[in-house]
């Protein structure tokens, strides 16, 4: 345990004088984090939405393919865009390898899964005959939509909470898309990889305890949001 | 669509001729997912059973420890587990810093989460009253444990999927405890990692994404079919 104290005790000073280095990479996770995350939430609603509670061929197929798309590793994202992002290749004239924008291209992308997939099974597991029950009462799709989110927030949440994580804590598509860049493209996570690779232990540490405490504020705080007014109710209000 | 071919077709004659190098990146990956699947199993389901079904103080309190531990990203356990085994370590006396088997050690914690999280999740899905009746049938510890397993066998499988997945796909850690030589402890996913890293980009790298998506779908799939095999949960009381 003696290693871990003295690099502890060699990182906390580096964090409590707010070291500008230090300062940046957590200004450009914060940035990644809430653009990806808000970004993944604002595309995958809806599909997620449409998924779970759509009643149209093929929806089963849809629900397959966005569940098996949370098992696709992050590498295999990145080499994907990174063949696509080349500079022959079909996606080449956009310019993103080794780009900022390309993190928060990727980190979307990785979290979008997330959003839909547990959206998807958040609405599907309201009690049968609620969304039904709805529509018999002349409830338009955009009512539907609206109570359907407001009864399953604690699933949707869920998935907000999933798709924030992704965006903080993923380094493997990052770093073949970004380079991993010093005091450029660096996330907490891909830096903490970068320092312990250069055998900079000390900093390694100072920055992993900054991404914990931030995975913990965030999603801490998301978890609360998610628990406030406890459970599922059963209100029509939105539906008359 | 040209561009596609061209890269599939320089890749797909490696994979063919079974390339030692590919081979020796797929060899060490399913080791690394069997032996750190198994581990996390073996350690976590016994847990995750006791936390599910068990009725002690700070049973809660533990049980939103083992889901905030979802949230533990991999090169945070990365640098943890590598500043156990380093030389000056706690655990450096057992020379593991930058072995194959620093990988297992990593990716079974990486595992461990999802086992000791998800298992209780599905006990608790159980039909209410299920297992209070086993209980006052005179079921055992040992009997009420099997029991409670085999009525929520689909969420464990779930929970051993998603292990497997984290075991086989995370890179975070593997390049932080591993080495990084060739064919001695990269995976196929940490090999995309590094060679997108360091190094142009070549014919190898589709191969190995390649052999890496047939690895998921084969080990997932098979696990889903296991999973889905008896279709719902029945409810039997025979062992009761």
């Amino acid at each position: 345990m003696r290693l871990i104290w003295d690099e502890i005790r060699k990182a906390v000073p580096m964090i409590l004088q707010g070291n500008p280095t230090l300062l940046h990479i957590i200004g450009f996770t914060l940035e990644v984090a809430l653009v990806a995350t808000a970004a993944a939430t604002v595309i995958g609603l809806p599909i997620g939405l449409t998924i779970g509670l759509g009643r149209f061929r093929g929806r089963n197929v849809l629900r397959v393919i966005a569940n098996v798309s949370l098992a696709i590793p992050p590498v295999l994202v990145g080499v994907f865009l990174f063949v696509l992002f080349l500079p022959e290749a079909p996606l080449g004239s956009l310019h993103l390898i080794w780009t900022k924008r390309v993190v928060f291209v990727a980190q979307t992308i990785l979290a979008l899964p997330f959003v839909v997939a547990l959206t998807a099974a958040a609405v599907q597991g309201l009690p049968p005959g609620l969304l039904s029950q709805a529509r018999l009462l002349g409830a338009g799709r955009r009512q539907l939509w609206t109570l359907a989110l407001r009864e399953a927030r604690i699933g949707v949440i869920a998935a907000v909470i999933a798709a924030l994580g992704t965006a903080l804590s993923e380094v493997a598509a990052i770093v073949i898309l970004g380079g991993n860049i010093y005091g450029y493209d660096q996330t907490l996570a891909s830096a903490t990889l970068y320092e312990v690779n250069g055998s900079f232990y000390a900093d390694a540490v100072a920055i992993a305890i900054v991404l914990m405490g931030l995975i913990l504020i965030l999603m801490g705080g998301l978890g609360l949001l998610q628990h406030q007014g406890n459970g599922l109710r059963l209100r029509f209000r939105s539906a008359a | 669509m040209s561009y596609i071919w061209d890269q599939l077709s320089s890749a797909i004659p490696l994979i063919v001729n079974r390339n030692g190098y590919v081979v020796g990146l797929l060899w060490v990956t399913i080791r690394v997912a069997l032996v750190s699947t198994s581990a996390a199993v073996v350690i976590g389901l016994p847990l995750g059973v006791a936390l599910g079904i068990g009725r002690f103080r700070g049973r809660r309190a533990l049980q939103l420890l083992a889901n905030a531990s979802l949230a533990l990203p991999s090169v945070v356990v990365g640098v943890g587990v590598l500043l156990l085994l380093l030389r000056q370590g706690a655990l450096g006396s057992l020379h593991l810093a930058f072995t194959l088997r620093a990988v297992y050690i990593a990716q079974a914690i990486l595992a461990l989460p999802f086992i000791v999280a998800l298992t209780p999740a599905a006990i608790q899905g159980l039909a209410p009253g299920l297992l209070d009746q086993a209980r006052a049938l005179g079921a055992g510890r040992v009997q009420l444990a099997t029991f409670a397993l085999r009525e929520a066998k689909i969420g464990v499988v779930a929970a051993v999927i998603a292990a497997l997945g984290a075991a086989i796909s995370e890179v975070g850690a593997v390049v932080i405890v591993g080495s990084n030589i060739q064919g001695h402890d990269e995976t196929l996913a940490s090999a995309l990692l590094d060679q997108f890293n360091y190094t142009s980009h070549d014919p190898y790298e589709v191969a190995i994404a390649l052999v890496l998506l047939a690895l998921i779908a084969l080990l997932i799939g098979t696990l889903t079919v296991i999973q889905q095999r008896t279709g719902a949960v029945q409810f039997r009381f025979r062992t009761a």
